[in-house]
């Protein structure tokens, strides 16, 4: 379908904390993106460029600390230089955290705001700017389904997954004249790396599941594909939910 | 690869409603990814069409007349995409009417105005994916797509069977969703917005909903092959693990909707 093709447009993903930033670069570079990867783990950012590379798409590993505004700035300020314009900016940046709520100390409110929240605020101003002049961009921010229900020992992480979603709503609002669209995803139960076969089994969730199995990175990548295309071009300020069916139940 | 998964090659999908508007081109699309579709509605020359211009794509095509209102009709048809194109992979619950043309006050609107409302949008929506589940179930592999509406996610004024339908339509895909989920079946909804469709060709309904686009965040009203690559992208294997989904395409109406479109209003923090 020539409306999903990517080809000719640069994406930046942020974020290191979860596996699927890695699998959101690919399937856009797999779509044709040219793909700038932002997020502290220098090491693991540098290996999912060589990969992008490998597709035979460009790519930039440009360490960045997603809740500091001055690197966020040079990080942008870098991708332009060398890509001429960012066309897609996926927010992908999250620091997972559950605790009894009395146990949390508000430094640890604040990491997990600041994280997951205030980086989406930061990296929107930084790219949106460029959007509003191109007058064209696509912001998708990767929120969960906990944007829209509540687990025990989670109100700091499901605050700044509401959070999210509030902001794309309210941003894509702001930005839908401008054809810059903003939406988020909201993945459900997804794997962990390296968790074995045997130990998925013993999972208390699968019975949870409609569909029985976690989700896996790849069952996101071809969903930001969309919202990244032109095959989205009337659709803002919403999120889609993966997750398996687990939310129509919940 | 990712672009790959979009392929809808070897697969057989039926579009209700499929001779005009978005179910025209949902058929249509569904054919570009590879699909052979089955156009269902009731005025036989527009299927006819939708099915030639799938042919011409190179993909089989059938059109069958049926009235999604009666389900042995409903029945018929899906016995006959089976029996001349041996399977089916997707069902495309698309059919309704809008009715109220002149919205009416409650006490104001008939039984049968009721019962027409309600058995387009949301009993046909039941009979096809009663007549087509069987079938997903045994080979444990199908998309039903339900054409939901945002109306089917807020109220509108002297807005009953299209609100109640619709609504209806969106908790049908929930439930049959998780039933079948065991099965490898996915069910989810689309809920666009307003679309220019068949029902708004005359000049006069162009420039009133052209107008009406000025309400709409974006600016303007969807145009029917936006809808397409939805219906792809839900109809084929890169969605398969996501499942009871209402995927609302409407330019950013259902985002806002608690101020006037264009609404901003700037308030700086006051210091003490």
């Amino acid at each position: 379908m020539e409306e999903f093709n990517l080809q000719g447009k640069v994406a930046i993903v942020t974020g290191d904390g979860r596996a699927w930033s890695k699998h959101i670069a690919l399937a856009l570079a797999e779509a044709g993106a040219d793909v700038v990867l932002a997020a502290r783990n220098q090491k693991g950012i540098e290996e999912t460029a060589q990969e992008v590379r490998q597709l035979g798409r460009r790519a930039m590993a440009i360490p960045t600390d997603v809740t500091k505004s001055t690197e966020i700035q040079k990080m942008v300020e870098r991708a332009i230089a060398e890509f001429a314009k960012i066309d897609i900016l996926v927010n992908g940046a999250e620091l997972q955290f559950a605790k009894p709520f009395l146990e949390v100390s508000e430094e640890e409110w604040k990491r997990v705001i600041e994280t997951n929240l205030t980086s989406v605020f930061l990296c929107s101003k930084a790219v949106g700017k460029h959007m509003m002049e191109q007058k064209k961009g696509r912001i998708i921010n990767i929120a969960s389904g906990l944007a829209l229900r509540g687990v025990a020992n989670s109100a700091a992480y499901c605050a700044s997954m509401g959070g999210i979603l509030q902001f794309t709503k309210a941003l894509a609002l702001e930005w839908a004249r401008e054809n810059i669209r903003v939406n988020s995803i909201g993945p459900g139960w997804f794997s962990e790396e390296g968790v074995s076969e045997e130990e998925g089994q013993k999972d208390p969730l699968l019975r949870y599941i409609p569909l029985k199995r976690r989700g896996r990175p790849a069952d996101i990548g071809s969903l930001v594909v969309y919202l990244a295309s032109d095959a989205s071009e009337y659709v803002t300020g919403q999120i889609f939910v993966v997750d398996g069916g687990l939310i129509a139940h919940a | 690869m990712v672009l790959e998964k979009l392929s809808l090659e070897g697969k057989v999908a039926i579009v209700t409603g499929g001779g005009s508007g978005l179910g025209k081109a949902m058929c249509l699309a569904m054919a570009r990814a590879g699909a052979d579709v089955v156009a269902a509605a009731r005025r036989v020359e527009l299927i006819e069409e939708t099915a030639a211009e799938v042919r011409e794509l190179g993909r089989r095509a059938l059109a069958i007349p049926t009235d999604v209102t009666d389900s042995r009709q409903v029945n018929q048809m899906v016995e006959r995409a089976l029996s001349e194109l041996g399977r089916i992979d997707i069902l495309v619950n698309n059919a309704g009417i809008v009715r109220g043309d002149v919205p009416r006050p409650i006490w104001d609107i008939s039984d049968d105005d009721w019962r027409l409302g309600i058995d387009t949008n949301l009993s046909g929506a039941f009979y096809c994916s009663r007549a087509v589940a069987p079938h997903l179930v045994a080979q444990k592999s199908g998309k039903v797509i339900n054409v939901a509406s945002g109306w089917g996610l807020r109220g509108g004024r002297h807005n009953y069977m299209y609100c109640c339908a619709k609504g209806g339509v969106i908790q049908l895909t929930r439930s049959l969703a998780l039933s079948l989920a065991g099965d490898n079946v996915q069910v989810n909804a689309i809920a666009p917005g307003l679309f220019a469709t068949a029902a708004l060709e005359t000049p006069e309904m162009r420039e009133f909903f052209a107008e009406r686009g000025r309400f709409i965040p974006v600016g303007r009203i969807g145009s029917p092959d936006e809808i397409g690559p939805l219906a792809v992208f839900l109809a084929s294997s890169a969605s398969d693990y996501i499942t009871a989904e209402v995927f609302i395409i409407d330019g950013g109406g259902l985002a806002g909707g608690y101020a006037p479109t264009g609404y901003a209003p700037v308030i700086p923090i006051k210091e003490d």
